[in-house]
């Protein structure tokens, strides 16, 4: 009997009528407040204004600045301007093409192989009951230090040689690897640094986007007669790419920009074949000097940063929606 | 051939039972609804028969053959679900036609049978667009296409309704018994709706807290309910449940006085009465005031109260009379149900 029930409430409930009867009581000038309207328009402006501020002084600025440098030939003295001619000289640069070249192929190589281990990796553990636990343990090397992790890695590859002499004793091969005089083994060695560090930050994105998945559409497709990984090919992969593509862009701009890795362990070497963007951009400003042409670098660099940035995410963006 | 047997069913959660002691057998093509409030173990018992939960005693069996362990996707069962649960990142048809493709039914076979499908269901206009651009009946539709698609061993259906406004209700009820008829295929279907129920059913499971309380066609379970749930469970509005004593052929609780009832029954009882047994009438079993007067064009509801009961009356449709003023309700003797108050279970 909710009718009679809530009647009966209100006659007896005190505070109830005293409300009723001192709302009329009110002065009646408004019973509604009136914001200043300007103080409203600029409000949220004037929060974030600091935080504007402050990135401005720190990006904007050397950004600007960087732009301004690489229209100048600049080695201590005064500035000389030259025109497009750092730009001219990069495009014939055997090293910054090969840097670029190296930064692509390790880049990519390490992304790969960081998007499959996630997904596996995930794919296998989202709807495990101890998933909690996981995540704590796959986070642990995102947690150390990047120098320290490269660190690590140099005494275990290179000075130390950890890792040949484990081959030597299980008795794969005789002598020490020579890594250190080979491109492509300072190459995995570089690639496996980073897949080590960052393959974590993927898997628990993907498990994010693995556990928001509906439960009834896995059923229904068990039901249907799809295997675990024909769920996760043809239903839960498709509904994961634009997390995929974000996560892989924002992955993709950190290696693109790897530089502590290479500074420690391999410092470019062999003969370059390990230098990238990054490191090229540094050896010309900090130790030929040439800041002027390192600046023009890192502007090249920032371009085509942004272009593949905005093309993959905005592709993946408009094939999910349509 | 499409039977099967639930035997001493059990599901328990730690301390919680699911499910107890279900046995049940489900004929060949025949429509089977479990019905019950939510919690009652219906849609644990069909999720067992499905695969998706193993029961923690008791055997499942199919064609002779128990399947307890048996994989989900290795039953051959189809299931609709509550949800729709349908594919978000493929088209209808790519939808209806996943079943296929997983199967391992021949290519040459998938597009005609996805159309059949889609014929059925009226959907044949839409299997170019996402889940996403349908209305709720149509991806209702587009799940049922995808369980008839493959034509399963049986169709399992977990509330699928309950999502859709009453109007498409009514219309995807009488659509869904159709195609059920026409394929011939064992179907469990599991609804708290008793309209669904009876509507559908070949025979009706009443389950509560676990348990089966009733098993039978919708006319037993509505004329010949086994105790107090059933009987206030089944009917809109559910049957008039009255507790009070039993002497000598008289039942009597407070403003309640009634004759001709069995004397060779005595004691504490609970009578039933259901709501279309009772007549407005100038002398009668009860007098009381109006409570409530609800009328919906075809018929009136009267609810009058007497002491803390209220009693359920179809009255004619132009039965009018002001709330709280009294009224006096007569009952057909012979349409009495009584009850043990004790145990709730039904007296014969």
């Amino acid at each position: 009997m909710p009718k009679a029930g809530t009647e009966e409430a209100s006659d007896l409930d005190p505070s109830a009528r005293g409300v009723a009867k001192a709302a009329p009581q009110q002065p009646a000038r408004t019973r509604f407040r009136r914001r200043n309207r300007r103080l409203k328009r600029w409000f949220p402006y004037l929060l974030v204004a600091p935080a504007v501020i402050y990135l401005m002084l720190i990006t904007l600025y050397p950004g600007v600045f960087a732009i301004t440098q690489s229209f100048y030939k600049v080695k201590f003295g005064p500035w000389r301007p030259i025109g497009f001619a750092n730009y001219a000289r990069l495009l014939g640069d055997y090293q910054f093409l090969g840097a670029l070249w190296n930064t692509f192929l390790i880049g990519s190589i390490s992304l790969a192989l960081q998007c499959v281990i996630a997904l596996t990796l995930a794919f296998h553990t989202y709807r495990d009951p101890w998933i909690r636990g996981w995540r704590i343990v796959f986070l642990v090397p995102m947690l150390f230090m990047p120098s320290a992790v490269a660190f690590l890695y140099k005494l275990a590859f290179l000075d130390a040689r950890v890792f040949s002499d484990i081959l030597i004793r299980l008795g794969l091969i005789e002598h020490n690897l020579a890594i250190q005089s080979s491109t492509w083994l300072s190459r995995a060695v570089l690639i496996l640094a980073d897949v080590w560090q960052w393959t974590p930050f993927l898997f628990i994105i993907f498990v994010a986007a693995l556990q928001g998945q509906d439960e009834e559409v896995e059923e229904a497709a068990r039901l249907d007669g799809a295997s675990w990984f024909q769920i996760f090919w043809n239903i839960s992969l498709p509904m994961m790419r634009p997390v995929i593509v974000v996560a892989l862009t924002l992955r993709a701009i950190d290696i693109t920009t790897m530089f502590a890795n290479v500074f420690i362990i391999t410092k470019g070497g062999p003969a370059f074949g390990t230098e990238t963007i990054s490191y090229f951009i540094y050896r010309t400003g900090f130790r030929s000097f040439d800041f002027g042409y390192a600046s023009a670098a890192s502007v090249v660099m920032l371009i085509l940063t942004v272009i593949v940035a905005q093309t993959v995410v905005k592709r993946a963006f408009v094939s999910a929606r349509s | 051939m499409a039977r099967i047997e639930l035997r001493n069913i059990q599901r328990k959660w730690g301390e919680f039972w699911g499910v107890r002691d279900v046995n049940l057998a489900i004929e060949d093509r025949e429509f089977l609804v479990l019905l019950g409030p939510s919690g009652c173990g219906k849609t644990t018992t069909m999720r067992m028969i499905a695969g998706l939960e193993e029961p923690t005693e008791g055997e499942i069996v199919m064609d002779g053959e128990v399947v307890n362990g048996v994989d989900a996707r290795d039953r051959d069962v189809a299931m609709v679900f509550q949800g729709y649960a349908l594919y978000p990142n493929m088209t209808v048809y790519e939808n209806i036609r996943f079943p296929l493709r997983m199967r391992r039914i021949p290519p040459s076979e998938h597009d005609a049978r996805v159309r059949r499908a889609a014929e059925m269901v009226e959907l044949s206009e839409f299997l170019d667009r996402k889940p996403a651009a349908l209305s709720g009946g149509q991806r209702q539709r587009a799940a049922l296409a995808r369980a008839i698609v493959r034509e399963p061993y049986v169709f399992l259906m977990d509330e699928p309704l309950s999502n859709l406004d009453a109007k498409l209700r009514q219309q995807m009820r009488v659509q869904i018994k159709y195609i059920q008829r026409k394929l011939q295929i064992t179907t469990v279907y599991v609804t708290h709706d008793q309209i669904e129920a009876m509507t559908l059913a070949d025979r009706i499971v009443v389950m509560k807290a676990g348990a089966i309380q009733q098993i039978g066609t919708p006319d037993q379970i509505y004329h010949d309910p086994a105790n107090t749930f059933v009987a206030g469970f089944i009917g809109s509005p559910p049957m008039n449940l009255v507790a009070g004593r039993l002497e000598g052929g008289t039942f009597s609780a407070e403003g309640i006085r009634v004759d001709g009832l069995p004397d060779r029954l005595g004691g504490d009882v609970v009578i039933g009465i259901r709501p279309e047994d009772c007549t407005v009438a100038d002398e009668g079993h009860l007098s009381a005031e109006v409570f409530g007067l609800e009328p919906t064009g075809d018929v009136t509801y009267l609810t009058l109260r007497a002491g803390d009961k209220l009693i359920e009356v179809k009255a004619d449709r132009s039965y009018r009379v002001p709330l709280g003023s009294g009224a006096t309700v007569a009952f057909d003797p012979a349409r009495i149900y009584l009850f043990d108050a004790a145990t709730g279970e039904r007296l014969r």
